[in-house]
């Protein structure tokens, strides 16, 4: 499989991540967020970084120019039909997905790949009413945040895709130091069902909010377990809104099982807008 | 205290067995009730659950006076301390700990001796003491490293990946220092059911219902 050319929408922190990353692997990178501006800060933020890695001799003069020029900010209406690679990575709201891919598969050449970055609408759903061209070509990669580092993309087949594509492309990840894995379309996929748990069991040891008893279990799991970070300082970092969500969601797609089962703090500390980290209120206290 | 007073109760499965047994007399359940020796302290590391565990407590305690440290991994920690006064302190020692690290709990949490004691014990059998000082129903370790490696399991019976890629998904997806299979091959899915079932007995919540390929690989040989 050659990919040469990729489009990236949506330019928040996966985007952007993903963007660069594709940059690095010298392909000709197209960077789309429906507020202009914003994709552009984006940018400069990939430019920066490539700086920093230049300075830390990590790349070359030569390769910065070389990434720099081809990495570029368009406007949805003027990306490039043959692309190879389209990967959204938008806000997970699905009428917005729908709509953006109903949009993609008019504007793009039938050979070009599409892909969503969602890590919790189904692929299947996702591709309905899209061409059945286009179906064929459509799938999951669900890549981690920073996506420049994580290794891991989970690539998932919708119930429509040709599955030499997403054979294909985890070659061609895997070529690239990337860690592909192929995964079923169900709920949560693999890290975000799996992981439900590290959450979830730590929750129903606390029981209520007692700082006291955040930092044991977090101490516990770092010490004992070897987790880089406890639970409550990794739902502190992540948001404690956004790991409330996943868990609601894949709960509910599991059709309320009990081991997926969100636990009332989490919903106390959404509603008392203890966020964690970015409201500098969380499991634990931080200063502004 | 010197370990020549100590009688550590361990089954040769127990991950330390080969590194306790070079400092410790050791003996089975069966011996250990059946003895009549002396000890300041006994170091119980059975792998029993609740109900079991009281039992063989109650049973230890008619034939010896001495303090005992009992391994609570599988059983429901704050029960036996209310009920089983001998026991001085729980530890958890059953689970395999990537950085070779125990979770220990003290019946008074000023107890200056146990606490070395149980610091002096972990150096021995080289790991790492790290105290807990809220035990309520489990150790927070196994509880948790449980439920993980069983929806690995429950994933797999849903045709979702292949182990091998869900460990891989869970190493680099999230930095896990172990797949889910790989760390129940460490500890003993034996071990990761046996906790569940004794969690799932105590507080009849269903999401500690056992996956139903780790049931058949856990108790295979039963």
């Amino acid at each position: 499989m050659k990919i040469n050319s990729v489009i990236i929408i949506g330019a928040g922190t996966m985007g952007q991540g993903i963007a660069e990353w594709f940059t690095r692997q010298n392909c000709l990178v197209e960077m789309v967020d429906q507020n202009d501006e914003f994709a552009l800060m984006s940018l400069e933020r990939i430019h920066k970084n490539f700086d920093k890695h230049l300075a830390a001799s990590k790349l070359t003069l030569s390769d910065v120019v070389h990434f720099k020029n081809n990495l570029k900010v368009k406007k949805l209406e003027q990306i490039n039909p043959e692309a190879d690679l389209v990967i959204e990575a938008i806000v997970e709201n699905l009428e917005a997905k729908k709509k953006l891919f109903a949009t993609l598969d008019q504007l793009l050449s039938p050979k070009c790949l599409v892909a969503s970055n969602t890590s919790s609408f189904p692929i299947t759903q996702l591709a309905q009413g899209l061409s059945q061209q286009r179906k064929k070509k459509f799938l999951g990669l669900h890549f981690f945040n920073p996506a420049t580092v994580m290794k891991l993309v989970e690539v998932i087949n919708g119930m429509e895709t040709h599955p030499q594509y997403a054979q294909d492309l985890i070659e061609w990840f895997n070529q690239r130091q990337k860690v592909a894995c192929l995964c079923a379309d169900s709920p949560g996929f693999i890290v975000n069902r799996v992981a439900r748990n590290f959450y979830g069991e730590a929750l129903r040891a606390a029981e209520t909010y007692d700082q006291e008893k955040f930092k044991e279990i977090d101490t516990v799991m770092r010490e004992v377990g070897g987790f880089k970070m406890g639970p409550f300082e990794l739902m502190d970092l992540i948001g404690i809104d956004i790991n409330y969500n996943v868990t609601q969601s894949v709960y509910d797609a599991f059709f309320q099982e009990a081991r997926f089962k969100p636990h009332r703090l989490q919903r106390d500390m959404v509603v008392a807008n203890f966020l964690g980290k970015k409201t500098n209120k969380g499991f634990y206290h931080y200063e502004s | 205290m010197n370990p020549n007073n100590i009688l550590v109760v361990a089954h040769p499965d127990h991950p330390n067995y080969f590194e306790i047994i070079k400092h410790y007399k050791v003996r089975t359940i069966d011996e250990a009730i059946n003895s009549f020796e002396t000890y300041d302290l006994v170091i119980d590391l059975s792998p029993l659950r609740t109900q079991k565990k009281f039992l063989f407590l109650k049973e230890l305690s008619r034939t010896t006076k001495a303090q005992i440290i009992s391994d609570l991994t599988l059983c429901w920690g704050e029960w036996i301390l209310k009920y089983s006064p001998q026991v001085k302190a729980a530890v958890s020692t059953l689970f395999f700990s990537p950085n070779n690290a125990i979770e220990f709990s003290l019946r008074d949490k000023s107890d200056l001796i146990g606490r070395k004691t149980i610091t002096d014990f972990s150096e021995i059998i080289g790991s790492k003491p790290i105290e807990h000082k809220n035990l309520a129903l489990s150790f927070h370790y196994p509880r948790t490293i449980a439920m993980i490696v069983n929806e690995a399991f429950f994933a797999l019976g849903d045709k979702l990946a292949t182990a091998t890629d869900i460990d891989l998904a869970m190493k680099n997806g999230v930095n896990y220092p172990l797949g889910p299979f790989e760390w129940g091959e460490k500890i003993g899915l034996h071990n990761i059911a046996q906790l569940l079932e004794e969690l799932s007995t105590i507080t009849r919540d269903e999401r500690y219902k056992l996956a139903t390929e780790l049931k058949l690989q856990a108790f295979k040989n039963f």
